[in-house]
């Protein structure tokens, strides 16, 4: 069994030298399975290791606004593991769903963030 | 006073644990020869030539330019080249740094749209075209306060918004940096380019400031010393 014995760190720059990061992985993420508009609720997975996708929005539901890139998810990208990149999206919520006591002089207010296809569930 | 033979008062009130384990591991990877000294003085000092002034004129071009405000607005990577920074190939790795993803998004501001950009993660921030991020950017007072209460939080900057207009938080934890394409303001009727770049500040690019005739320079913000700091010399008293 042939095995390395050394990681090979040069990894992610012979991919994206000249190209840049995410566009190395354009056309590698698969068909997205939500559009523009579409509402989608952010699950709460366990994140044992590492994560990118905030507390804060775990449960709750918003709108998709735009497909950004497509990247590995940082839960596998932290690793390393560059393999199964994933559609990203960029989700608006109103501010008075992700925080019970927002005022309702202020109901308009909106946050905008990114994430990965896998955070992703229909309402 | 009779303290003219005391130590000189420590540079800064505290040194973060963080700020010890960059050190620590910097010191471990040079060892290691995963890069040497030099190539980190280098990253060093060509990430300090970097500042806000590519993007304050590339608002101003936008401004100006309906078909390159579209540009921008869609394709901020494209349009940062008319103003000189190409994010895929300037940088001395030529793919971003892991914190300069290659995914720059204008976020355009209207009347009744203000936007504001944080990273409650840790500090990502489009500094290919802004620079090193303020301070202030970076506390964790102002990332974790910010998304919660936006209202409050402009309110210290200056900034009070009637609640007509929507404040939109960015919170950049992925891969696109943000920077905020503000209102021209009234009273900039007939201005040149470079007129218009001078207005646009960084707080105005990060979103806690809207540009105003007149004003250049950002807002001095109030310092907070530490509530306990680091005590080098024993005075005696």
């Amino acid at each position: 069994m042939s095995q390395k014995n050394q990681h090979d760190r040069n990894h992610h720059a012979s991919i994206a030298t000249s190209i840049g990061d995410p566009q190395c992985f354009k056309g590698k993420g698969g068909t997205p399975k939500f559009k523009e508009g579409d509402s989608v609720r952010i699950k709460d997975l366990p994140d044992l290791f590492y994560s990118r996708c905030q507390v804060y929005t775990r449960g709750a539901v918003g709108r998709v606004t735009k497909l950004v890139y497509e990247s590995p998810a940082a839960e596998d990208e932290s690793w390393d593991n560059t393999d199964k990149p994933e559609w990203f999206y960029s989700v608006v919520f109103k501010q008075k769903d992700l925080w019970p006591e927002y005022g309702d002089l202020y109901a308009n207010d909106t946050l905008e963030t990114e994430f990965s296809e896998r955070w992703l569930e229909k309402p | 006073m009779s303290e003219h033979d005391h130590k000189p008062a420590p540079m800064v009130d505290e040194v973060s644990d963080f700020e010890i384990l960059e050190m620590a591991v910097r010191e471990l990877a040079i060892e290691k020869g995963l890069f040497s000294a030099e190539d980190h003085r280098i990253w060093t000092e060509y990430v300090h030539t970097l500042g806000p002034l590519p993007a304050s004129r590339l608002v101003a071009k936008a401004w100006l330019d309906p078909k390159y405000k579209k540009l921008a607005v869609t394709d901020g990577v494209e349009a940062s080249k008319a103003v000189g920074v190409d994010w895929v190939n300037s940088p001395p790795t030529k793919f971003g740094t892991p914190s300069d993803y290659c995914n720059l998004r204008v976020l355009e501001d209207t009347p009744t749209l203000k936007h504001v950009v944080v990273c409650t993660l840790c500090s990502c921030y489009p500094r290919p075209i802004l620079g090193q991020s303020p301070e202030w950017y970076r506390t964790p007072n102002y990332r974790r306060r910010l998304v919660r209460w936006p209202r409050q939080v402009l309110a210290e900057f200056g900034l009070q918004l009637p609640p007509e207009v929507q404040i939109r938080v960015a919170d950049s934890n992925q891969k696109t940096r943000y920077m905020v394409m503000p209102v021209r303001p009234e009273g900039t009727e007939g201005w040149t380019e470079d007129q218009l770049a001078e207005i646009v500040t960084r707080d105005c690019l990060i979103g806690v400031a809207v540009p105003k005739p007149g004003v250049t320079s950002n807002a001095k913000r109030p310092v907070h010393k530490a509530i306990h700091p680091v005590h080098h010399h024993d005075h005696g008293s």
